[in-house]
């Protein structure tokens, strides 16, 4: 009886958990496996190598500037996708009493648009000669950089092409914890003339803090996978790979320069981090150790 | 104006400055979609075209072979997203209607693909796909995208608010485990399956990375891969031809979210609310 329980549960789930295996397991231990050997897809031998690839990668200042401008776009990508969403959401359903459901459906379109779209459009929004915005600030005399060759802005750049794909998915998401929080507390709170700034602090946050864990992190596994397309589209991780991040160089030493093995190594660098940041998601969101519900 | 009345007056002139920087790189597009080269050149911030053309759209139907590039991309999100639905609602009825050895170690392996990055796996299923011969081939893309654990998750959560005592009842009359599902599971849940699958197609249509690695003839190119072509580090001189093939390209998901906004907003919502 327990054991065709057991049996009956598993058959509905083993198309999921085939293609799983299949396309994400898998890959991940030959990945991992790759690793470890200097090929070049090409060679019908691959040549085992030990922990070389780790070495190469760590002794290399390459590396360490991938590792900067990753943790630059992780920054830029919160402040925009997660702090100010966050803020936006208690505004709305705290202070606002009309218009709501627009806000919500307006705010949400841009995320159902390709980021190739995006990348082309703000390209030519941002073109530093014959962009709109160019000349609407040349009327002040202030001129835009050439971005997309420039160090540090182009990081910039990139980072709010994503941010307006993500932006108002992740207001939406955040907005349901928000709105979650029973109204009484805080309409009790607001009788009392506390300010808003306090109400948000103090009651918001503790009380939204499992979706605000989960958002957080969400928003860095995602925003660093979206960013991929602007670069790839745009830049190809220049000038000098001041653009380029993690993921995408371990793109370019896989499919431009066909080192796999470096690449696989980064690629498993790439999935320590995101690792880091699933024990977190477990630790906070989904064994409940909040203070919500 | 009472001290409140003053305030949202000023947070309405905040959310919707924000709403108008989300908004202006799509009425951008479609109107330069509408301008000839050079008029968007001397007037390119001009919402409303003063002298509106079709010419970008002619050159785009007669130049490309947009009927072939989009039944493409059409044919991969119908593919993913329906494979997607089906075996998401299976897998979210086994967690919700059995009690089983290692429930809750299954559901961690499943929630952790969501924290695995494509770059990761891109490699070896590029070799797996080209073993199989279905390098740039439609279903080579398709493929790997048969099974999501966001919509696991999602349908989970919609399944959850099923009362017990509904599937009990069903369960007390000799109604197969299946046959609740079909019959009484699927109907309650069917705005959350429904809005899962519309998001589904739409990633699916905007895919890039992935297609872009497996697919290399043109005949084989989806909207995402024909509009790259558009775009060279100088912007290209084909700018208004590449907001008009965008114009295309944000057609079907733009409408198909305004359809069906309420659903997908709601789900959405849910998925923030962890309990």
């Amino acid at each position: 009886m327990k054991i065709s329980r057991n049996i009956r549960a598993f058959l509905y789930l083993a198309p999921s958990l085939a293609v799983f295996a299949a396309f994400m397991f898998w890959p991940l231990v030959r990945t991992f496996y790759l690793s470890f050997f200097s090929w070049n897809m090409v060679k019908p031998v691959k040549k085992f190598v030990g922990l070389a690839n780790y070495a190469e990668l760590l002794s290399s200042p390459l590396t360490y500037k991938i590792l900067g401008n990753t943790a630059v776009y992780i920054f830029i990508l919160l402040a925009v996708n997660f702090a100010a969403p966050y803020v936006l959401s208690f505004v709305l359903s705290c202070a606002v009493k009309r218009g709501r459901g627009f806000y919500k459906s307006a705010y949400f379109m841009p995320s159902v648009v390709s980021l190739v779209v995006g990348s082309i459009v703000y390209m030519w929004i941002l073109n530093p000669v014959s962009g709109p915005v160019a000349l609407l600030v040349k009327h002040i005399g202030v001129s835009i950089p050439i971005w997309s060759k420039t160090d540090g802005i182009v990081i910039v750049i990139l980072s709010i092409i994503t941010s307006w794909k993500i932006f108002g998915y992740n207001f939406i998401v955040i907005l349901g914890g928000v709105s979650g929080i029973s109204g009484e507390v805080i309409e009790a709170a607001r009788i009392d003339n506390v300010p808003l700034r306090r109400i948000f602090i103090d009651i918001v946050l503790p009380m939204s803090s499992a979706t605000g864990v989960y958002l957080f992190v969400m928003t860095i596994v995602q925003g660093l996978q979206y960013v991929f397309t602007p670069i790839k589209v745009l830049t190809q991780g220049g000038p000098n790979y001041a653009s380029s991040n993690l993921i995408y160089q371990s793109y370019h030493e896989l499919f431009v320069v066909y080192r796999t093995g470096p690449g696989c190594a980064l690629s498993i660098l790439t999935l320590a981090v995101f690792s880091l940041l699933l024990f977190m998601e477990f630790r906070f969101v989904e064994k409940k150790v909040y203070y919500e519900s | 104006m009472s001290p409140d009345a003053r305030r949202e007056f000023f947070l309405h002139i905040v959310l919707i400055s924000v709403l108008s920087v989300l908004l202006f790189p799509l009425a951008f597009a479609l109107s330069n979609s509408f301008k000839t080269l050079s008029d968007a050149y001397s007037s390119v911030g001009e919402l409303i075209p003063s002298r509106p053309t079709l010419e970008n759209y002619i050159h785009v139907f007669s130049r490309l072979d947009i009927a072939r590039i989009t039944f493409n991309t059409l044919f991969i999100a119908v593919i993913a997203a329906v494979f997607k639905v089906a075996t998401s609602v299976l897998s979210a009825y086994a967690f919700t209607a059995y009690e089983f050895e290692g429930k809750n170690a299954l559901y961690f392996v499943i929630i952790s693909t969501m924290f695995i990055p494509f770059n990761v796996t891109m490699l070896p299923n590029y070799l797996t796909i080209s073993s199989l011969g279905l390098d740039d081939a439609l279903i080579g893309v398709a493929l790997p995208q048969l099974a999501d654990a966001t919509g696991i998750f999602l349908i989970r959560q919609s399944m959850k608010t099923i009362p017990k005592s509904i599937i009990e009842a069903a369960a007390m009359e000799n109604k197969s485990r299946f046959g609740i599902l079909r019959d009484i599971v699927i109907p309650l849940t069917r705005p959350a399956i429904m809005s899962v699958g519309i998001i589904f197609f739409i990633n699916s249509w905007n895919e890039y990375v992935w297609p872009v690695l497996m697919l290399k003839s043109r005949s084989n190119f989806t909207l995402s891969l024909a509009l790259q072509m558009y775009i060279s580090s100088e912007g290209g001189t084909e700018f208004t031809v590449a907001m008009a093939v965008s114009v295309l390209t944000m057609l079907v998901p733009l409408t198909l979210y305004l359809i069906f906004q309420k659903f997908i907003i709601s789900t959405f919502t849910s998925s923030g609310v962890k309990e």
